[in-house]
């Protein structure tokens, strides 16, 4: 039953990127553009990282809000990391190791100190603003080379090679999920931990080690971002973590926990990013995206709710 | 002895950081602890109360709850406020608009909350971006001007150090809503549904009921808070209400209220709102950098979080 209903939401969101593609194509000339569809899939590239680490948080009944504020640490660390002219495969690896080290420490102070995550993260969203703060001293990190950038849009026939290394995030996600034991615990964890504890699950390992790859990932986001943006201001993350719990919930993983969706992870996120590209060439200005993307999410939220009132009802 | 000490872990704790910084400051910078200061004191957390005040009680109804829209709702109340007089509103009408939108705000949020039963957490997540991402957008980011003289007179007037506004509404709130906990059926309801709610359905209180009211109580003063910052600074900010979810929610903890819900008072909540403010104030008069007021609030808010949960722990 899960799976047909996984399956049919999968359908529905998909059918929803292909109506607002239409949609927009039709409202601007300028939308469907091969160009423009690039651009689209560029954009996704930092919230596709982090939207993964928050599905695998989130089917583990858990929340991360500080993503924006790791991201912007390891975005600020990338870029003085280039500035210094390391190797670029030591560039890119500092993100993510900075990443999984800001991730487990907030997974600490979440599993020992037994506290919930969305407070817990909260607070240490503040402090990691306070790193950021510190590191740029009211600056711009500007001005910085393009190597990374180069890398990211390298094409292999055709496919860039940020969206190659998204699909493997994805693709080494899938089976640690499917083929190890890690995905039936991340769910049982997700579904009830004291029962999983009782089963004898490592739960605090299992949770540790998702706080950290969620770490990791936003790290890697901040590789994309510098990548692509070759700057990194103050505001840096912002908004983010509200666009990744919202694509997370669109693609279906409840937010109790104990259901996964890594295909509708990926269609949330490529829904979310059509209609803030759409709506900006129609001519909506950029500072209505997070209303658009908050009535979004407590819309679909509702809807599921009412959804499955009617159903229950009528059964 | 022992047993009671850690009961009161967080009070104490309270008394504690009081003593600690009144302490420093008057055995190194003897010159803060002035009236002046009391003034500006009180004149910043005025707001910071109000939202604490209504985030607390939300807080110690228990169920999960949790109001992150605070901010939000502070700053879009105050931007409708002045829209509405744009539309031609009589000046006298500002704080009845405010404050009906904040209630209208608060409302929505506990009708997602009691009615759909969707997650506290994630309803006010995404309502704070909502609300503040409306205001942003409705403004296009300027603040709005042209607030009327005698709510400005009121909004900056004094009686000997204390400002008019602290006086006024958050006094008379603190009072009435004291009463409410420790005098009404209410305050008992509040306070069992928090510990027990399975109990507290069981015994036939109308918990959906009450947590609706809280919700709409804590938007409400979010929604006075609007008007306190118009009277305070002539102009509807879009961003006054940044952040304020992050502090009223450290007060929360800091103040003893059990993020679990069922124990806590006003009157921590309040003193540790007076904390808060007056920390920011002694680091910015001490002339320390800015960027450390958000870190040291969120790292507090941890601290609490963890005090607070090692004081419920019975093993």
């Amino acid at each position: 039953m899960d799976d047909q209903s996984g399956v049919g939401r999968d359908l529905t969101l998909a059918a929803a990127c292909v109506a607002a593609v239409f949609l927009f194509a039709l409202l601007s000339p300028a939308f469907g553009t091969a160009g423009n569809a690039a651009t689209v899939l560029r954009n996704g590239y930092e919230l596709w990282l982090i939207a993964l680490g928050m599905t695998l948080l989130m089917a583990m009944g858990a929340i991360d809000v500080s993503v924006g504020a790791v991201m912007g640490v390891t975005a600020i660390l990338t870029g003085q990391a280039l500035l210094a002219d390391l190797p670029l495969g030591v560039v890119m690896l500092v993100g993510p190791a900075a990443g999984a080290m800001l991730g487990l420490c907030a997974g600490a102070v979440v599993v020992w100190g037994r506290i919930p995550a969305i407070v817990a993260t909260l607070g240490l969203f503040g402090v990691f603003r306070m790193l950021i703060f510190l590191v740029l001293g009211g600056q711009w990190l500007s001005g910085l080379p393009a190597d990374l950038t180069r890398v990211v849009d390298w094409r292999a026939a055709g496919v860039p090679a940020g969206l190659l290394i998204v699909a493997l995030a994805y693709g080494a996600a899938w089976v640690f999920l499917r083929r190890t034991t890690y995905g039936p615990h991340l769910l049982a964890i997700g579904f009830d931990e004291d029962r999983a504890r009782l089963m004898g699950l490592a739960v605090t390992r299992v949770r540790l080690a998702t706080f950290a790859a969620s770490g990791a990932l936003c790290g890697l986001a901040g590789v994309f971002y510098i990548a692509i943006y070759r700057n990194v201001s103050m505001t840096i993350g912002a908004d983010i973590a509200l666009e990744a719990v919202a694509a997370v919930i669109l693609g279906g993983t409840p937010i109790f926990g104990g259901r996964i969706s890594l295909v509708g992870t990926v269609l949330g996120v490529l829904l979310l990013r059509i209609l803030q590209n759409g709506l900006l060439l129609i001519g909506v200005p950029s500072l209505w995206q997070t209303v658009v993307t908050g009535a979004l999410l407590l819309g679909v939220l509702s809807a599921e709710v009412v959804l499955r009132r009617a159903r229950t009802g009528a059964a | 002895m022992n047993h009671a000490l850690r009961r009161n872990l967080v009070p104490v704790m309270l008394c504690v950081l009081w003593v600690a910084l009144l302490g420093t400051l008057a055995a190194t910078h003897a010159w803060i602890l002035s009236p002046r200061t009391l003034t500006s004191v009180l004149q910043f957390a005025t707001i910071l109360s109000l939202a604490a005040m209504g985030m607390g009680l939300v807080v110690i109804a228990g169920g999960a709850g949790i109001d992150l829209s605070v901010g939000g709702t502070i700053s879009l109340s105050a931007v409708l406020g002045m829209m509405g007089l744009g539309a031609g509103l009589p000046g006298y009408w500002l704080p009845m608009v405010c404050l009906g939108c904040g209630v209208m705000l608060g409302l929505f949020n506990g009708l997602l909350v009691t009615r759909l039963g969707i997650l506290p957490l994630i309803v006010t997540l995404g309502t704070f971006y909502l609300f503040s991402g409306l205001a942003l957008a409705l403004t296009g980011g300027g603040a709005i001007a042209g607030v009327p003289d005698w709510a400005v007179g009121w909004g900056r007037a004094r009686w000997g150090a204390l400002p008019m506004p602290f006086i006024t509404v958050v006094l008379p709130a603190f009072v009435l809503l004291s009463g409410l906990m420790a005098l009404t059926s209410w305050g008992r309801w509040i306070v069992a549904m928090g510990d027990n709610e399975r109990a507290a359905r069981l015994a036939g209180l109308p918990v959906d009921r009450v947590r609706l009211m809280l919700y709409a109580l804590s938007g409400a003063l979010a929604g006075l808070g609007g008007f306190i910052s118009l009277a305070w600074l002539g102009s509807a900010r879009p961003n006054i209400g940044v952040n304020v979810e992050l502090e009223a929610l450290t007060a929360v903890l800091l103040g003893g209220v059990a993020i679990t819900g069922g124990r806590g008072g006003l009157v921590g909540v309040v003193s540790a709102a007076l904390l808060v403010v007056m920390l920011r104030t002694a680091l910015l008069q001490i002339g320390i950098n800015t960027v450390w007021q958000t870190g040291a609030i969120g790292a507090l808010l941890v601290v609490a979080l963890l005090v607070n949960r090692f004081s419920n722990s019975r093993g």
